[in-house]
């Protein structure tokens, strides 16, 4: 049961997915009986799979939304999209609430929207009407009530008829479909209660029949001999109307305030962010695709992806003790079938890992389907016209990075549409298209996928982002005249920045594009700004394939053992200390016409004669914009490093972003990237500050041994996949 | 046994001709004695849902008694079959309260009445004369409702 609930769940969110798209289809080509169509067959499976799950609210609200559509009101079809785009918000919201057992939000004002697409003329009658049909007989459903409500608008018959089912008859059930192809043989059969088993010998069977035929005749067909022990027919006239205010009262009571449309619509762009980031495994290759696919709980491909990283553990292992072997046996004919094994072996856990990797690959596709319907809502409420282009939606992208970037580019689309895209008048008097572009991209470049959002609208000044860093007191007068104007733009990344004139509801909500730095960090990625004043913003975010494993560059320093990403290092050089020359407050090396910024891990060394001949290597840091160098003691050689997490306790510095174990049993600390470019940004702006020397100094606390890391490191194990 | 008055074709007052169809002997016998005392005249039988059909087509009768469970072919496929080539067919399902759900699919594919076994007679008496009745001779398209 709960792994149909699951499974309904995961189809009902790419239903409604489908139909934000499909309303926003028919929004661009309204009336369009294709989509129209389209539309209402997926609301009458969302309706089909609710009702066999049991959520009646959503199996009602879809049903009636249905049978709007199905109505095919030619005076009513302009609003088909808007509503259809509430209702999508409505039954995202049911589904949340469903899934989260916490409180249904209200569904009266979509009720009355849809009740009103039906009827649109005189409106609120409709809903008093429904009302007293329901007092007659309040077991029926919603939809039944709206069914007779619409028969009585037609001006038609309608009865009222009660069968008592024979106690004699064994088959209550079977008696019932009797009555009903009886009826059904009489006229339009509205409404039957009950509907679903639950029916005993002696029971009641209720409908409404909308029938011209006279009572009598409805009576004496309904008196089914050995099923029908008494037949009542009477009429199920409109009732008079009551005054609509009380009903609508009424009809709150059932269910919590309505709220106002407008609010509705404002949730319904947060309800709508909500779902997808919490539903763990929803793919749609797997939803709708053919029927030999397995549905797999994300965790189950985790713990299989751990169990290939220890096997990578295992292999460099084995190859440190086959390098030991050669050393110690160079002629024994063991060490060459050893190696050959070990090498057939390597190239099926390659293959292994990237088989397991790509299961857990999805398009991001998924991620860019709901920003459509973003892009529209934000513009209306920026009042901006934008146009969203998509691309490279089958890229593939490891799910839980997927899911952990939903926030920011959500944020920088927002942000793109209320602070880049200018006005549909500026963009005129600019000499511009009056619509906005806003494009999406995404892309696999080496290890890497890089994930763009760019708009076409005015830029981002890096002068005014200086000034505004200044009066905003993130900045010193001194430190912002030392940024370049890369480094000034990435100042939008920190926290408490904003750069509108006024701050928008939709962007300004103090929770700025710092989020977006913030999660890019987590996930060992980057951040890089593209600018041109008057041409548009270009944010891309440079994120790893997978989470697990990374190629990494192994370095040592002081005699601990670093690793950095390999794609993170542009080059090394090779160089002596003496090389390495002082500028203002920084070293720096000339490399040929560069002049390269030089950050320190371990301690400057003491300036005596023989330092200057000490050989060091820099590695080569390219990242966007930004170009500086790392000096390091030694090389070590480059690997795969299974990444384990840190807990906090084990190390206390935000530039090493987790740990892994070597094949022989020595631990290697994996510097974060992200905070050590900021380390650098601010250490070149930061006068009074030390310089960049021993900042690792910091990193492995003191007392503590590389064996109680790497019994940490063990402890937790797999604990980052 | 009690005594039944007989129930005759209403176009020409003459007996209601049966088809029985059931896989056990017993039970066929079961019922045509039953439906003899009803003034009825059995004119064929069948084991089989196959035979039942071609049965049909060659006797033509006025009602059939359809078992459910039998070899070959099921009562209901059969019953869908004779309806789909016969819309006129009276057919009467005859099960056990355990089919109760198989009783609502021939319903819905054309049936016009059943009753439950063990059979009593007065029970099948009065379906046969509903069944029977003038205004039930109209055709039913298979599947109506639900």
């Amino acid at each position: 049961m709960t792994e149909l609930r699951q499974l309904f769940f995961e189809s009902a969110g790419e239903l409604v997915q489908k139909l934000n798209d499909e309303a926003m289809q028919l929004e661009k080509s309204p009336g369009d009986a294709e989509t129209t169509r389209s539309l209402r067959r997926t609301v009458h499976t969302l309706k089909g799979d609710a009702a066999a799950c049991g959520f009646r609210e959503l199996s009602e609200l879809s049903h009636e939304f249905e049978d709007v559509l199905t109505l095919g009101n030619t005076a009513a079809a302009a609003s088909v999209p808007e509503i259809a785009l509430r209702a999508a918000d409505v039954f995202g919201a049911l589904l949340e609430a469903y899934r989260k057992g916490t409180k249904l939000p209200s569904i009266q004002s979509l009720r009355a929207d849809i009740a009103r697409l039906a009827h649109p003329a005189p409106g609120g009658a409709l809903k008093t009407k429904k009302k007293k049909a329901a007092a007659k007989t309040s077991r029926w459903s919603e939809y039944e009530q709206l069914a007779i409500t619409r028969a009585v608008a037609d001006s038609k018959r309608i009865h009222h008829v009660v069968v008592q089912i024979d106690p004699q008859c064994g088959m209550p059930i079977a008696a019932r479909q009797m009555v009903q192809l009886a009826l059904a043989e009489l006229g339009e059969v509205l409404a039957l209660y009950p509907v679903e088993g639950s029916l005993d010998p002696g029971d009641r069977i209720e409908a409404a029949l909308a029938s011209e035929k006279p009572a009598e005749q409805i009576r004496a067909k309904c008196s089914i001999p050995t099923i029908a022990l008494n037949v009542r027919v009477a009429p199920l006239r409109a009732p008079t109307l009551s005054s609509p205010l009380a009903s609508a009262a009424d009809s709150e009571s059932m269910h919590e305030t309505a709220m106002p449309v407008a609010a509705n619509i404002g949730a319904g762009v947060t309800a709508d962010d909500a779902p997808s980031t919490g539903e763990p495994s929803a793919t749609p290759a797997v939803a709708s695709g053919p029927d030999n696919l397995l549905r797999v709980d994300a965790e189950k491909i985790d713990s299989v992806l751990n169990l290939v990283g220890e096997l990578i553990l295992a292999k460099s292992m084995l190859q440190q003790a086959l390098l030991e072997f050669g050393q110690r046996f160079p002629k024994d004919v063991l060490r060459g079938k050893f190696s050959d094994a070990m090498a057939f072996q390597g190239r099926v856990l390659n293959d292994l890992q990237h088989s397991v990797m790509k299961i857990r690959m999805v398009p991001v596709d998924q991620l860019f389907r709901r920003f459509p319907r973003m892009v529209r809502d934000v513009g209306r409420q920026c009042g901006k016209e934008v146009e969203l282009m998509v691309r490279g939606g089958q890229t593939d992208l490891d799910k839980s990075i997927l899911d952990a970037i939903a926030e920011p580019l959500t944020h920088l689309v927002r942000n793109a549409i209320g602070h880049g895209i200018e006005t549909t008048e500026e963009r005129v008097r600019a000499g511009k298209r009056p619509q906005g572009t806003l494009r999406l991209g995404a892309y696999h470049q080496g290890n890497q996928v890089v994930i763009e959002v760019s708009d076409d609208g005015a830029g981002i000044d890096a002068e005014k982002v200086r000034q505004r860093a200044l009066s905003q007191g993130l900045l010193k007068a001194e430190q912002a005249a030392r940024l370049n104007d890369a480094e000034t733009l990435d100042l939008i990344l920190q926290p408490g920045f904003s750069t509108a004139e006024e701050i928008t509801e939709l962007s300004g909500r103090g929770v700025g594009l710092d989020v977006v730095q913030s999660v890019l960090g987590r996930l060992k990625g980057t951040v890089q700004i593209e600018t041109a004043l008057g041409r548009g913003t270009t944010f891309r975010l440079r994120l790893p394939l997978t989470l697990a494993i990374i190629r990494a560059l192994m370095f040592r320093v002081e005699q601990r053992l670093y690793a950095l990403p390999l794609n993170a290092v542009a080059e090394i050089a090779r160089t002596v200390e003496g090389n390495i020359h002082q500028v203002e407050h920084y070293d720096v090396l000339q490399l040929r016409n560069d002049v390269l910024p030089l950050l320190r891990l371990g301690a400057k060394p003491a300036s005596e004669p023989e330092t200057s001949r000490r050989k060091v290597f820099v590695l080569v840091i390219n990242s966007g914009e930004r170009k500086f160098g790392l000096v390091v003691d030694e090389l070590e050689g480059e690997g795969e490093l299974v990444i384990k997490a840190l807990d906090d306790q084990s190390i206390t510095t935000d530039l090493v972003s987790g740990a892994s174990i070597l094949g022989d049993g020595r631990v290697v600390l994996i510097l974060n990237m992200i905070a050590l470019m900021d380390r650098f940004t601010r250490g070149r702006a930061g006068v009074t500050g030390p310089r960049m020397a021993g900042l690792l100094s910091s990193v492995v606390p003191v007392g503590s041994s590389a064996d109680g890391i790497e019994m940490r490191a063990r402890g937790t194990a797999g604990g980052q996949a | 046994m009690e005594k039944f008055a007989p129930v005759k074709r209403s176009e020409d007052g003459q007996p209601v001709r049966y088809l029985i169809v059931d896989d056990s002997v017993f039970a066929r016998k079961n019922l045509a004695r039953m439906v003899e005392t009803f003034g009825g005249q059995v004119i064929g039988e069948a084991g089989d849902g196959v035979s039942a059909i071609s049965e049909y087509a060659r006797l033509m009768p006025d009602i059939v008694l359809m078992d459910i469970t039998m070899p070959q072919m099921e009562g209901i496929e059969a019953a869908e079959k004779i309806v789909r080539d016969h819309p006129n067919a009276r057919i009467v399902m005859v099960s056990s309260v355990g089919y109760q759900e198989n009783i609502v699919a021939a319903l819905q594919r054309g049936a016009r009445h059943f009753v439950q076994k063990p059979v009593k007679p007065e029970v099948l008496y009065e379906v046969i004369k509903y069944v029977m009745r003038d205004d039930g001779t109209t055709a039913r398209g298979a599947g109506a409702g639900v």
